[in-house]
This record gives structure tokens, C-alpha cells and sequence, in this order.
């Protein structure tokens, strides 16, 4: 605590104390500083997490894109297909390549044979992370070198979802991928604007401007992605001018004090990552619908946006964040904050003394002091909140065993309900069960209306399925929705994205051909 | 003296040999699970049992154990179970980084801690001697992450002469010095700090010495005194300290590394750790114990130069 303090204190007197603005970046490539300590695979179709996701947005395409700086689904545009149809029944999809496209390093024009290859690979789960997404894939055919046909087994609730750049829809070069094999991590090939340079291992990743990028060269020269796990030396280097692009933190003070950095910009932007208390429903006393109840009535929810700031956090108004198709404002259903109802909710239910409910939690600072404040807001109520702080990797193992009855967790998924309901309610996503993911509530009374949700063709149907899903989750209080938090980063003024950022799924700010130094 | 170098190093095998045993073991014990790493958040037991399985991490323990000695005996140290690099590759690149820092910061501790602990003995209870005993105690007490900032805010912030970003540069020595500069000092200061205390305490007890009054009574003239026949006797203590300390060297060099975001063991064996990285981890754990080795080793054959009575056999 006391050297967090004279952290803070010794940042603050450095940014007080500086003088004169930069003059400028020294050369014409962007460096970027990103809180971790290194890279993970750097394959797409591998790596989820947050450190190497912004990058993959850099280097790779999608059939189609999210508009740069945007993350809803609805402004969803062409990128490597020109333009595409569907059956009226969604079960089949084709998409007309745009032609001349080149492949990093020299690999040749990309073609649908890289298409067809690329979404297999997406679709296997012994080369993809994100095989499941495409388990609804029947087949996908060249139909010839520029025309791609994806056949479903049923319909999805949003193909071009995952056929955009993100996750397993990012298009690799076949050639490349199966010369290298294992080693196509270690120098990924794709078709973005920035192709891949140089790693240096806990230390930093280039990337190099593709001249041949089809949708003109880029206007800069290269980008320098820097692994900087210290939050303090990250500040600093930004504050120092040599970082021109900086990952912040979800955090108010962290907003106001970069603010004040002379030619700073900061970046509050979309998705949010929602802060979700999952009750587990299978133990005593939280099989009890009533003690979930007392518990969801003991949250002061501007309690907790007056702590986290209200620059960076929303309240969280349903199961699924704000801003996903399909989501539904079911502010009437959460139950109002009331410490006496909880008290007395709790007695009915044969509690009178109060209850004690275990926790897992991990020691990340951000989402222990949230929890810190819930522990604080439950008690009020009698409910006592067993806490045990462990390490980060720690927590998730544990977590996934069901070895903690309230689970804390804060995630943005891809802006469709289907995604969050499914991971987080559905029954086969149940923590332990073999396609577990992260259904740490054991909820599974909405099931049938999320499975009919994903394959109902009829828009206005499809999201009043949605709602219903929502409004059950939410009267059997599987989990308790806290409050949402937007992504930050912080640019230096001198640069400019070349589009408006209110957005991106890659939780990164896309760098694109339009990218530049003004000076 | 070759004899007595061999023996050390032979029995130096057993303790390699358990460290291994408890580093294979332990890294396992602690909850965690690397394929969950790799493969982020959402994915799900499905997919992370298909990693685990390449990884080899479903085999039986004893298997994947044999499999870990007998690879590691024979040179093959596998490959870093997060990045796919093989381990010996990533050691050897980021050895040469500790071994400037912690050399440098030696250096730097010695060539303050030494002369000043020897003036602060020779000017014992006046101010000077109470200056350097406070002064030493807070570079004690100082936390080294908070020094490395305040050292970053002011020469790299406010001074603009070094780099925030020490980065990996050691091709000439203007940018190695540049980059080594700050990270060497925050340790140095600290090494020094000890150093200081160290010499300070064997000067007085040596400056008491019945050898030292014969001396003086002789008319040996007080420089002689000082350097020859007290600072030699003093020094034994002062390398003791020293070997014992670079282990709690290369422990802070964790912080400074991380702080200075300069490659190391330091920062690889924390990255390790956090990802899970098994085999990264032991492959580290057996260099630093191999270091620890070969320190301690130095360390005794140092006796031998300050003391002509020392005799390896």
C-alpha cells in the first residue's frame, strides 16, 4: 500500500513537473505500449487474449470488417470480400473475393483456396482456439479462384460475425501456414496493412508497413509493439514522448492524471467489459432463490460507479452488456437496492443470523478492489463474504473446478447476445461439464430460448427469444450485473487514427493505411 | 586449487539434481494451467484438454518427469510451452543482461561501499560516521521498484538522459551503457548500501586489533595502517557478504527489470511464472541454482587472494 502510494506520489510530482511539449515522434513508426510481459502464440487462430488481439487487427483481414473504429455488428463492411449473397434460408453463404490481393513476404495473391484453408483451419480444433464457433459449418467451397461458398448446418445468428477480422475469421496465407507448420506463430502471414517484422521475446514486436497493402500503402512506416508490464514505467514512457500509443488503465484517476499530460489523448471507447457476480445456484444456501435475491438487493450499484468513476463505467442494465444485438434494458427486473428487504429476505428464508458465502478471488488490483467494495455492501446485510485472494493464473484454474460459490468476472464478447448467454447461461457451458467455458452459476433455465434464438431467421422473433432469455436469467438471478467497463488507451495529439474511435472489438485501436504523424 | 574447484563443482550435482526434482515438482503443484494461457478466456475444457494433450501435459507425471531429466542432461531443455521457443535459447539470450547488471552493480557497490565504510570506521561517532550509517540504512530500507522510479522520473523524465524504455540494445557501447546506466545504478546504490555497513563493522573490529596498536607503536605510518593491515583482514567478512548477497541481487534484479523493462532472468522468470510456462521455469530455476553454485564458488576462491593463509585442497 505504502509503495503504491509513493508510486502514485512520485508520478504525479513527474507529471506536474513537466515542462515543454514534444516536439514530435523521431522517426515515422508508431510505438505502442501494451501492459503485459510478452506476447502468447501469435497465430490468430490460436491467441484470445487482449496483448496479442490488438495486434492480429493490424496484420490480418476478414472476409468482412467492423468499420474501423466501430464495434457493432450493424456497421459491418467489405474487407477481403467485395460482395456476398445468402440463401433466403441463411444456410448458405457466398462471398466474391476482391481480387489482387497479396500475401505478406511474397507468399502470392490470396485466393479462395487461402479462404477455404483458412476457415478450416478456424474450424479445427487442434489448430483453433475458436473451433466451436465454427461447428455449425457444414463446408466452405472455392467455387472458383475468387468466389467462396459457405455451406451451415443450421443458421447462425450472425454469419458475417464470424467471418469479420476477429478471432477465427482472420484470413491467413495457406502457402505460408503449411511451409512453416508449428513455426507460423513465430511469423504470422496475413494480408493487413502491417505485416510482421521482427520479435524479441518479453521485450517488443515490429511490425513493417506491406507496401503491397490493397488498400494503399500505409502512411506509416512500421509500428513497435512494447511489452512494458509495469504500469509506473509504461506512464512514464508515454509521459517521456517515447510511446506514442498507450494501453491505459479501466480506472478514473489513471484518465484524469494522462489527461493532464501536455498533448495527451485519451481514448474511452468500446466494448465494454461487463462486471458480473456469479452466484453459484448448486450450493447451499445460494440454491435458494431468496438468499440470491438478498444478496442482489444488498449491491448499491452507484455506490460501485462512484468508486470506478463515472468517466469509464456504466451501469450494467441486464445480462448481456449494452450495445449487443439482442440485448434488452431490464433495468425494472434488477432488484432495487434495499439493505432491510435483503435482511429480512434472508430470515424468511431461514437465515435470520445471516449467511457466509466463499469467494475465489484473484489479487489483479482492478477487480479486487470491486470485489472489496461488494464484501463491504454485503455485510451491511449480514451476508459475509468469505474472501480468499489468490494469484491471477490460480484463480482461473480454480474458478473452472467450482471451487468458489461467487465468481467475479468482467469480460466483452462478441457484441451478439447469443455469445455472452451461451458462455456464460447456457447448460453446456457449465464450469466442469467437457464443453465448459465460463457458466460458473450452473444457470441453465434459458436454454431453450437461446438455442431457438440462434438458428430463428425471423429478426423481430429471434429478438424477442433473446429478451425472454434475458428476463429468465435475470428473475432466477443466475449472476448479479455490477456495472460495464470501457476500454481505455491514450494517443499522443500528434497522431491521427484516420477515423473516429468509438470502438473495437479487438480492444485495440485499429492502426490502418490512414494512420499518421501529423508532425 | 583445480582439484578442489572439481570436487565443488562434482558435488554441486546432487543439489542440481534435487533442485530439479523440487522445481518439477512444484510448478506443477501450484494451481494454474498453461493451455488456459495460451488459449485465453473463452475457450473451452474441450479445446484446453486438445492443448494440454500437445503440450504433453496429460501424460503420466513420472513420464513427463524422466522425459525433463534425461532431456535436460542431455542438452535438450524443450521449448518454452508458451511462445514455442526452445528454452535454452531464450536463457542464453537474456544471460548476457544479467550479467552486466548484476557485474555493474557490483562493481558500483564496491567502489562506493568499500571506501566508505572504511572512513566512516576511521571517523567513528562524528558526523561523517553518522551520515554514512543513515544514509546506508536507507538504501537498506528503500524498496528497489521505488527507487527505479524515482531515479526514471528524475534522469529520464525530467533530465532527458536516459530512456524511459531501457530496451535490448548492446551493440555499441554508448548504447549499452545507456541502457545499463539507470538499472545499474538503482542496484548498485543498493549493493552499496550493504557493502558499506559490511566494512564498516570488520574495520572497527580489526582497527582494534592488538596487530594494529603494534603497528602504530612501531611508527608504521597510519595509510599502511589503514589499507594493508586493517582494510585486508576486514575484507574477508566484506566477500562473504558480498557472494551471499548477489543472490538477493539477482532477487531485486526481478523488480528493477520489470521497472526498467530490460531483459533478464529476472523478467523471464516472472513471465514464467504468471503464464504457467513449465518448462521455461525449470530450465531458470536450474540456471539460477547453477549461478548460486558458481557464486559461491568465486566466493571462496576470492579468500584465497586477500588471505595467504587459505589453502584449497
Amino acid at each position: 500500500m505504502t509503495a503504491s502510494v509513493l508510486l502514485a506520489s512520485g508520478l504525479a510530482l513527474g507529471a506536474g513537473t513537466m515542462g515543454q511539449a514534444l516536439a514530435g515522434p523521431d522517426t515515422n513508426i508508431l510505438n505502442v505500449g501494451i501492459a503485459a510481459p510478452d506476447a502468447g502464440r501469435l497465430d490468430p487462430h490460436l491467441s484470445a487474449t487482449t496483448i496479442d488481439k490488438a495486434v492480429f487487427g493490424w496484420m490480418f483481414n476478414g472476409l468482412v470488417r467492423f468499420k474501423p473504429g466501430t464495434a457493432s455488428p450493424a456497421t459491418v463492411e467489405a474487407d477481403l470480400a467485395e460482395s456476398w449473397t445468402s440463401s433466403d434460408d441463411g444456410l448458405e453463404w457466398t462471398f466474391n473475393l476482391r481480387e489482387g490481393v497479396q500475401c505478406h513476404l511474397n507468399y502470392g495473391e490470396l485466393t479462395s483456396e487461402d479462404v477455404v484453408y483458412s476457415l478450416e483451419r478456424a474450424a479445427d480444433p487442434n489448430r483453433s482456439s475458436f473451433a466451436s464457433d465454427f461447428e455449425v459449418f457444414d463446408k466452405v467451397e472455392a467455387l472458383d479462384t475468387y468466389k467462396v461458398k459457405i455451406t451451415l448446418k443450421s443458421a447462425v445468428p450472425s454469419l458475417l460475425g464470424l467471418v469479420t477480422n476477429y478471432h477465427g475469421g482472420n484470413i491467413v496465407c495457406k502457402k505460408a501456414a503449411e511451409e512453416m507448420g508449428e513455426d507460423f506463430q513465430k511469423r504470422p502471414v496475413g494480408t493487413g496493412p502491417f505485416m510482421f517484422s521482427e520479435y524479441q521475446p518479453q521485450q517488443y514486436l515490429k511490425l513493417a508497413a506491406n507496401p503491397d497493402y490493397f488498400r494503399g500503402k500505409p502512411q506509416l512506416d512500421g509500428i513497435n509493439y512494447q511489452y512494458i508490464p509495469s504500469d509506473s514505467a509504461r506512464d512514464l514512457a508515454f509521459q517521456s514522448g517515447e510511446l506514442d500509443m498507450l494501453y491505459g488503465k479501466q480506472d478514473q484517476t489513471w484518465v484524469e492524471r494522462t489527461e493532464k499530460i501536455e498533448g495527451a489523448v485519451v481514448h474511452v471507447m468500446e466494448p465494454a467489459e461487463m462486471s458480473v457476480m456469479h452466484l453459484n445456484t448448486a450450493t447451499k444456501p445460494l440454491d435458494d432463490v431468496r438468499v440470491r435475491r438478498a444478496i442482489a438487493m444488498a449491491v448499491n450499484r452507484e455506490q460501485f460507479l462512484d468508486f470506478k468513476g463515472r468517466g469509464v463505467t456504466r451501469i450494467a442494465k441486464s445480462v448481456v452488456p449494452q450495445g449487443y444485438l439482442g440485448y434488452d434494458d431490464m433495468t425494472d427486473m434488477m432488484p432495487k437496492y434495499d439493505v432491510e428487504g435483503a435482511k429480512k429476505l434472508l430470515a424468511e428464508a431461514g437465515y435470520p443470523d445471516g449467511v457466509t458465502v466463499k469467494a475465489i478471488h484473484t489479487s489483479l488490483p482492478g477487480m479486487l478492489s470491486t470485489m472489496e467494495v461488494f464484501q463491504a455492501q454485503l455485510a451491511q446485510a449480514g451476508i459475509k463474504l468469505d474472501l480468499e485472494v489468490v494469484e491471477h493464473a490460480t484463480f482461473h484454474a480454480q474458478i473452472r473446478k467450482d471451487l468458489s460459490q461467487v465468481v467475479h468476472y468482467s469480460a466483452a464478447r462478441f457484441p451478439v447476445a447469443d455469445t455472452y448467454l451461451t458462455q456464460f447461461y447456457h447448460s453446456n457451458s457449465i464450469v466442469g461439464t467437457p464443453g465448459g467455458i465460463t457458466n460458473f452459476s450452473h444457470c441453465a433455465v434459458a436454454d431453450a430460448e437461446i438455442e431457438q434464438a440462434r438458428v430463428e431467421q425471423n429478426k423481430e422473433k429471434q429478438l424477442q427469444l433473446w429478451k425472454t432469455a434475458q428476463e429468465k436469467i435475470m428473475s432466477e438471478i443466475c449472476s448479479v450485473p455490477i456495472y460495464e467497463n470501457l476500454q481505455i488507451w491514450a494517443t499522443r495529439d500528434y497522431v491521427d487514427l484516420g477515423y473516429d474511435l468509438i470502438g473495437s472489438l479487438s480492444l485495440g485501436p485499429p492502426v490502418t493505411e490512414n494512420t499518421r504523424f501529423t508532425k | 586449487m583445480l582439484r578442489f574447484v572439481a570436487r565443488r563443482l562434482f558435488f554441486a550435482v546432487p543439489t542440481l539434481l534435487a533442485v530439479m526434482t523440487m522445481v518439477f515438482v512444484l510448478v506443477r503443484i501450484v494451481p494454474g494451467d498453461p493451455a488456459q494461457t495460451i488459449l485465453g478466456d473463452q475457450a473451452s475444457q474441450e479445446a484446453l484438454q486438445i492443448m494440454r494433450e500437445r503440450l504433453g501435459l496429460d501424460r503420466p507425471l513420472l513420464e513427463q518427469y524422466v522425459d525433463f531429466m534425461t532431456g535436460a542432461l542431455t542438452g535438450d531443455w524443450g521449448q518454452s510451452m508458451v511462445t514455442g521457443k526452445p528454452v535454452l535459447t531464450e536463457v542464453a539470450r537474456v544471460l548476457p543482461y544479467t550479467i552486466d547488471l548484476t557485474v555493474v552493480s557490483l562493481l558500483i557497490g564496491a567502489v562506493i561501499g568499500i571506501p566508505l565504510g572504511a572512513w566512516s570506521a576511521l571517523h567513528r561517532n562524528e558526523l561523517i560516521d553518522y551520515v554514512t550509517r543513515v544514509g546506508s540504512l536507507l538504501g537498506l530500507s528503500f524498496p528497489a521498484f521505488v527507487s527505479a522510479i524515482l531515479l526514471l522520473i528524475a534522469f529520464s523524465i525530467q533530465l532527458r538522459w536516459f530512456p524511459v524504455i531501457s530496451g535490448g540494445g548492446r551493440d555499441n557501447l554508448g548504447e549499452w551503457a545507456s541502457n545499463l546506466a539507470l538499472p545499474a545504478i538503482n542496484l548498485g546504490l543498493i549493493m552499496a548500501a550493504y557493502i558499506t555497513r559490511v566494512t564498516r563493522s570488520s574495520m572497527l573490529g580489526s582497527l582494534g586489533e592488538d596487530y594494529i596498536r603494534t603497528a602504530r607503536a612501531k611508527g608504521v605510518p597510519g595509510r599502511v595502517i589503514v589499507w594493508r593491515h586493517a582494510m585486508r583482514n576486514a575484507l574477508i567478512p566484506v566477500v562473504t557478504v558480498v557472494g551471499l548477497y548477489l543472490g538477493i541481487l539477482i532477487g531485486n534484479s526481478v523488480l528493477t527489470e520489470i521497472v526498467f523493462n530490460r531483459p533478464g532472468l529476472g523478467k523471464l522468470i516472472v513471465g514464467a511464472l504468471g503464464q504457467r510456462d513449465y518448462t521455461l521455469l525449470q530450465g531458470l530455476m536450474v540456471v539460477y541454482t547453477f549461478v548460486i553454485v558458481v557464486v559461491n564458488l568465486l566466493t571462496d576462491l576470492t579468500y584465497g587472494l586477500i588471505d595467504p593463509r587459505v589453502k584449497y585442497q
